[in-house]
C-alpha cells in the first residue's frame, strides 16, 4: 500500500546548520528512530537498518538508500529508500526534502518533506490502516531529532548556539522504534485530538 | 421372529424415514468435542510442515537461502521449486486445464504465493525455520485489475504461458487473457435488442469473497516406503478425484493410494481444489518416510486458497413497454488470479453461469464471459453455490430490478409477468437448460401474502413521505431458480471422470445395513439423512443404518460433495441401490412365503401376501434368509452398489423477500424481517433442510453485507484476518423466517432436488434488492455489495438522504 506525505516542520534552527545536518546522510539516519547506515557503497549510495521492537518481537529491515539528487543551492535531496525484512515485509520510499529559510527570522527555517512510502507484505496487512499515524509519530519523534542534532552543529560563525560543543551530541529521544511507546503516542495523540476538537 | 403387529402409521414412525425431522446423528460427537478432523490425527514419527510465502505480488526470484533454516536443530528439509524439479512436481494441473506453480518457480505470482517448504519436528520449529529461510526477490510491475490486464502493454503475469495462443477453453487473445466463453444466441439477442421498446443496462462487480470455513486446509500424508503405499488425511470435498490426481502425480498405483477425508468443519467450496501444500506434504512424506503433517492457518486459508466470485459484470435486457422481457444479453470480465484453477465442470469454464435467464422466460439471450490473469490468489470455487450460479442469479435478479425500475413496475408484478408458467416445464431455456419442474406463482403468492407485501409498500410510502423519517426502508424480492446437482456425464466431468455419484449398501443378516458413498458430508448430516432414505426404501429403522463415506479404501468411487450435488447424485444412487436390494428382497420373500412374486405387496417395513395381513415376511426376515438360505440358484448375501449419472440437472427455486431499515445517521443496515420459502422439491429431512437454510442465509448476508477481500494496488491483501473478513455471529444475525412449497423433479427417483445452497444463492440478491430499494425513489438502480454501514452512509451522502 502507499502513503503519501507531505509535511512542513518549522525549525528553531537556521538554514545553513539544518542544510548541512541534512547533507551528512549518516546522521540524517541516526535521528531516525531505530535507524542506522552500516555501510558507505558509493558518494551517494549507503546500505542501512530499521530495526522495530513491538513487545517480543524485533523486525529488523535492512536496504539501501540512495541519494538521486543533492542541491545546494536550493537546499534540495531527493532520496530513495529500499528495504526488506526477513519475515516477509518490504518497503520503499522516495523522499525530497527541502530546507527554506524563515524569511521573518534568520535563526529559523522550514523542513519541508514530500514522500510516497510503499510497504508491502504483512506491515501492509497487518499495520496498513495504522500507516498514516505511525508515520506522524516516526517522522515527529525524527524532526526533534534532528533538531536537537542541528543545533548542536557550529553556527557559520564558528560558535556553537547550545552550552553543548562536541561535534554530534545523543539526543535525548529514543532511538529505537518502540511499538509500545508508538502505541501510546497514538492513543495520547488521539485523547488530545479528541480534547482538542471539544475545546 | 415377526414383531408384534403394529398399525402402518406406527411402523412408518418406528423407521425414520424420508419426512421425518430425524436428529442428527453428528452432532453427538461435534457437540462433546470428539469429532475426528485432519488436525486431531497423530502418527508415530510425524513431522511437520510450513511454508514461506511471497510477500509481493509479482517478482523474481534472484535467491533463495536455505542455510540459516536449515541449521536450526529439529528442521529435517527446506524444499523449493529446484527441488521438485527433478520429480516434475513444481507445477500441478488444475481443475481447470490451466498449471499451477507448487512452489514458486522462478517467479512468484501473487502475495501469500508458497515459495519453499520447511519440515520440522514440530510445528513452532517449522514457524521459525520459515522465518530463517531468506528469498531475495526483484519486484515486477504488478497488475490487479482485469480490464488493466487486458490493455496491450500489460505486465506479462503467466511467463511460462509465453506463445500459447490457445488455451484449454479456446483462443487465446492477450497474453493474460485465459479464455472467452460464450452461451446463447448472439444474433437472436441482438435482434431482440433491436426492436425492443425498452432496454435497460447495468454495469455491477460481485466481489472477490472467500468461503472461509471454520476449519482450514490441511493434510497428514503417510507414506510407507517399505509397503509402498500412501495414505492421507484430507480436508477434502472430493477424496476420490484426490486419489486419482495424486497417482497421475506420483505414479503411485491408485490401489496403492488411500484418501481419507474424515471429520470435516465446512468446505463451501473451498475444499474442493487440490493444494499446493498437500502435494508439498505428499512429497515430503515420500521423500523422508516419514509422516508429514501440514495445516495452514487461517491467514493462509483467506489469502491463498479457493477464493469465489470476483465476476464483474454487464447487464442487459430488452423488452416490451409493458414488461415482458424479449432478450438478455450479459458480459462478464471474470478475474480469476494468477493460475486458472476454478473448480468447475472441464467444459464450462464459466460453470453453470448460463442459468443466468433466470426464472422468467426470455426468448432470446446471450452470455460472454472473458477469463483474465491477474497478480492475485488462484481459485474461483462455487462458495456454497453450484458452479458460478450465485453470480448468474445476482446479475438477473438485479437486472430484472432495474427493468422495474425503469417501467414504474412493481418488482413482484414484473416477476409474474416473465415467470415460467408451471405448464411450461420440463421448460428449454434459451441457454439450453431443461428446466425439470416448477412452480413459481404459487410461491410467490405465498410468500407476498406472509408479509403482507402492499401492508410494507404502503408503510414505505408513508415513511418516504415524512422527511423526518430517520430510516430510509427498503423491500428486496428474489424469484431465483438455482441449477444443481452437476451432472449428467455427458457434458460433465472433472478431469475427465464423468460426474456421477455411487453407493454401496449391504444389509447384515440380522437386517442392520451399513451404506456407502462416493461423497463426504461437511455439516450437510448425510449420516442422518442418507440413512432415512435406506429406511423408508427397504423398511430398516434408519437408526441402525450406519453411513460411511470419505474413504476411498472403502467408499465407492465418486465426484464427492459441492454444487449441492449430494442428495440430486448420490440421493439417487441410494434409492437406486436400495432397489436393487428391494427386487432381490422380493424374490426372497416371495420364496419364503411360498407365492410368487406378483401375490406380494410392499408395505412399510414388510412383504405381505395380498388380502392377507397375517402372511408376510420383514426385510430382516428376508436378510436372515438371504445369508441363511436363499432360494435355490440365488447368490447368497444381500448387497447392492450402483452409480449413478443423472439424466439432468436439478432446478430447485425460492422466493425470498427482505425488509430493511437504513439509519440515514449512520448508514448501518437492520434487516427487520427476512423470509424465505424454498422448494428444493422432495423433503428429506425437513429439521436439517431448515438448518441448511439457516446457515445458508446467515452466510449470503455475510457476503452481502461485509465481506470482501480488499487489495491495495500493490497486490496486498489488506484484510485476510477475522478481524478484518466478516463473518457473522449471533450478534449480527437476522432473524430467519423460513416456508415451503414442494415441487417433486420428475427425473429424480425422489423427487428431491438438493437445497443447501439455494439459500445463498437466493439471499445475496435479495439485500442488495432490499438496499437499493431503499435508495430507488432517489433514482438509485443499483449499489455494489458489501452493503457495510460506511459504503452505505457514503451512498446516502451522495444521494442527499443523510441526516
Amino acid at each position: 500500500m502507499e502513503v503519501k506525505l507531505d509535511k512542513q516542520y518549522p525549525l528553531d534552527v537556521d538554514a545553513t546548520r539544518a542544510w548541512a545536518l541534512l547533507t551528512d546522510l549518516k546522521a540524517v539516519a541516526s535521528c531516525m528512530p531505530g535507524a542506522e547506515i552500516t555501510e558507505q557503497l558509493s558518494d551517494t549510495s549507503y546500505k542501512g537498518a530499521v530495526k522495530v521492537k513491538v513487545g517480543p518481537a524485533v523486525a529488523q529491515f535492512g536496504g539501501t538508500v540512495d541519494v538521486l539528487e543533492s542541491v545546494t543551492a536550493q537546499r534540495k535531496m531527493v532520496l530513495r529508500g529500499k528495504g526488506a525484512d526477513k519475515g516477509g515485509s518490504s518497503a520503499s520510499m522516495d523522499l525530497t526534502a527541502i530546507i527554506t529559510a524563515d524569511p521573518a527570522n534568520a535563526a529559523h527555517c522550514v523542513l519541508n518533506g514530500q514522500a510516497a512510502v510503499i510497504v508491502n507484505g504483512k506491515f501492509a496487512q497487518f499495520g496498513g490502516r495504522m500507516m498514516v499515524q505511525v508515520s506522524d509519530m516516526l517522522l515527529a519523534q525524527f524532526v526533534e531529532n534532528f533538531r536537537q542534532t542541528a543545533l548542536t552543529l557550529p553556527t557559520a560563525d564558528g560558535a556553537s548556539s547550545t552550552q553543548t560543543t562536541s561535534h554530534v551530541s545523543a539526543p535525548v529521544v529514543a532511538r529505537e522504534i518502540n511499538g509500545l511507546a508508538i502505541f501510546w503516542a497514538l492513543v495520547k495523540s488521539w485523547f488530545g485530538g479528541l480534547f482538542n476538537k471539544r475545546a | 421372529m415377526n414383531a408384534p403387529v403394529q398399525t402402518v402409521e406406527a411402523r412408518e414412525l418406528a423407521l425414520a424415514g424420508m419426512g421425518a425431522s430425524r436428529l442428527r446423528k453428528e452432532d453427538a460427537r461435534f457437540i462433546q468435542g470428539k469429532g475426528n478432523y485432519v488436525d486431531d490425527i497423530k502418527m508415530p514419527g510425524m513431522l511437520h510442515m510450513d511454508i514461506v510465502r511471497s510477500p509481493i505480488a509479482h517478482g523474481r526470484i534472484v535467491k533463495i537461502n536455505k542455510e540459516a533454516a536449515l541449521a536450526i536443530p529439529g528442521v529435517h528439509a527446506v524444499l523449493t521449486a529446484d527441488d521438485l524439479k527433478p520429480l516434475k512436481l513444481h507445477w500441478m494441473p488444475t481443475l481447470a486445464g490451466d498449471v499451477a506453480a507448487v512452489l514458486a518457480d522462478e517467479k512468484v505470482h501473487f502475495q501469500m504465493q508458497e515459495v519453499a517448504i520447511v519440515i520440522a519436528d514440530d510445528r513452532y520449529i517449522a514457524a521459525d525455520a520459515v522465518e530463517a529461510v531468506e528469498v531475495e526477490y526483484e519486484e515486477l510491475p504488478v497488475v490487479m485489475d482485469p480490464y488493466a490486464a487486458l490493455l496491450p502493454g500489460a505486465p506479462v503475469i503467466r511467463d511460462d504461458l509465453a506463445g500459447k495462443t490457445e488455451g484449454a477453453h479456446g483462443k487465446r487473445d492477450h497474453h493474460n487473457h485465459i479464455f472467452t466463453w460464450d452461451a446463447g444466441d448472439k444474433s437472436a439477442a441482438d435482434a431482440a435488442f433491436a426492436k425492443a421498446e425498452v432496454t435497460v443496462s447495468q454495469h455491477m462487480y460481485y466481489p472477490r469473497v472467500h468461503p472461509c470455513p471454520l476449519e482450514t486446509c490441511g493434510c497428514v500424508a503417510s507414506f510407507d516406503p517399505v509397503k509402498g503405499d500412501l495414505t492421507t488425511f484430507i480436508t477434502s470435498q472430493a477424496p476420490h478425484i484426490v486419489r486419482t490426481v495424486v497417482s497421475m502425480l506420483s505414479g503411485i498405483p491408485e490401489s496403492k493410494v488411500r484418501i481419507v477425508s474424515p471429520d470435516i468443519g465446512g468446505g463451501f467450496g473451498n475444499k474442493v481444489p487440490i493444494y499446493p501444500g498437500y502435494v508439498c506434504a505428499i512429497v515430503s512424506s515420500i521423500v523422508l518416510g516419514r509422516p508429514v503433517k501440514w495445516v495452514e492457518d487461517r491467514i493462509e486459508n483467506i489469502s491463498s486458497t479457493g477464493f469465489a466470485r470476483d465476476y464483474h459484470m454487464d447487464g442487459e435486457l430488452a423488452a416490451t413497454a409493458d414488461g415482458k422481457i424479449t432478450g438478455l444479453r450479459v458480459n462478464v470480465v471474470a478475474d480469476h488470479g494468477a493460475f486458472d484453477a476454478c473448480a468447475d465442470p472441464t467444459k464450462f469454464p464459466a460453470g453453470m453461469f448460463h442459468i443466468v435467464s433466470g426464472s422468467y422466460d426470455i426468448p432470446a439471450a446471450h452470455a460472454s464471459v472473458k477469463g483474465v490473469y491477474t497478480n492475485k490468489a488462484p481459485g474461483g470455487v462455487a462458495y456454497r453455490c453450484s458452479f458460478r450460479v450465485t453470480e448468474a442469479v445476482y446479475l438477473i435478479e438485479r437486472m430484472v430490478d432495474v427493468l422495474a425500475q425503469k417501467l414504474g413496475m412493481d418488482k413482484a408484478e414484473i416477476r409474474a409477468k416473465n415467470f415460467v408458467k408451471k405448464d411450461q416445464f420440463p421448460y428449454k431455456s434459451a441457454f439450453g437448460f431443461e428446466f425439470d419442474s416448477g412452480d413459481y406463482q404459487t410461491a410467490l403468492d405465498k410468500v407476498l401474502k406472509a408479509v403482507d407485501y402492499k401492508g410494507l409498500r404502503a408503510e414505505q410510502k408513508a415513511k418516504r413521505a415524512d422527511p423526518n423519517s430517520p430510516t430510509l426502508m427498503g423491500i428486496g424480492l428474489v424469484t431465483f431458480t438455482e441449477v444443481v446437482g452437476a451432472g449428467p456425464s455427458k457434458i460433465c466431468d472433472i478431469l475427465g471422470v464423468g460426474m456421477f455419484d455411487s453407493c454401496e449398501i449391504r444389509i447384515h443378516p440380522t437386517g442392520s445395513a451399513i451404506a456407502r458413498m462416493g461423497t463426504i458430508t461437511q455439516g450437510q448430516g448425510h449420516q442422518t439423512t442418507y440413512a432415512q432414505i435406506i429406511a423408508t426404501e427397504l423398511g430398516i429403522p434408519s437408526e441402525v443404518i450406519q453411513v460411511e463415506e470419505g474413504d476411498t479404501s472403502t467408499a465407492p468411487y465418486g465426484l464427492g460433495t459441492y454444487g449441492s450435488r449430494s442428495t440430486p447424485v448420490a440421493g439417487a444412487a441410494i434409492a437406486m441401490a436400495a432397489r436393487k436390494i428391494h427386487a432381490k428382497a422380493r424374490k426372497i420373500a416371495a420364496h419364503m412365503l411360498e407365492v410368487s412374486e406378483n401375490d406380494l405387496d410392499w408395505e412399510v417395513d414388510r412383504f405381505k401376501v395380498k388380502g392377507d395381513d397375517s402372511k408376510f415376511k420383514t426385510m430382516a426376515d428376508v436378510a436372515w434368509q438371504a445369508y441363511h438360505q436363499p432360494p435355490d440358484g440365488m447368490e447368497p448375501g444381500l448387497e447392492a452398489v450402483h452409480y449413478y449419472d443423472p439424466p439432468n440437472f436439478t432446478f430447485p427455486f425460492g422466493i425470498y423477500l427482505c425488509v430493511v431499515d437504513i439509519d440515514r445517521a449512520t448508514g448501518e443496515t437492520k434487516v427487520r424481517r427476512f423470509y424465505a420459502l424454498d422448494d428444493c422439491g422432495t423433503r428429506i429431512n425437513p429439521m436439517i433442510i431448515e438448518g441448511q437454510i439457516h446457515g445458508g442465509l446467515t452466510e449470503g448476508f455475510a457476503v452481502a453485507m461485509g465481506q470482501q477481500m480488499p487489495f491495495d494496488a500493490q497486490g496486498n491483501l489488506l484484510g485476510n484476518t477475522l478481524m478484518d473478513y466478516f463473518l457473522p455471529t449471533f450478534v449480527e444475525t437476522p432473524h430467519w423466517e423460513t416456508d415451503h412449497t414442494v415441487t417433486p423433479s420428475p427425473h429424480h427417483p425422489l423427487g428431491a432436488k438438493g437445497v443447501a445452497e439455494s439459500p445463498h444463492v437466493g439471499s445475496i440478491p435479495t439485500f442488495t434488492s432490499a438496499v437499493v430499494d431503499a435508495f430507488s425513489h432517489l433514482g438509485v438502480t443499483h449499489l455494489d455489495m458489501p452493503h457495510n454501514a460506511f459504503r452505505t452512509w457514503k451512498a446516502l451522502r451522495e444521494h442527499g438522504a443523510a441526516l
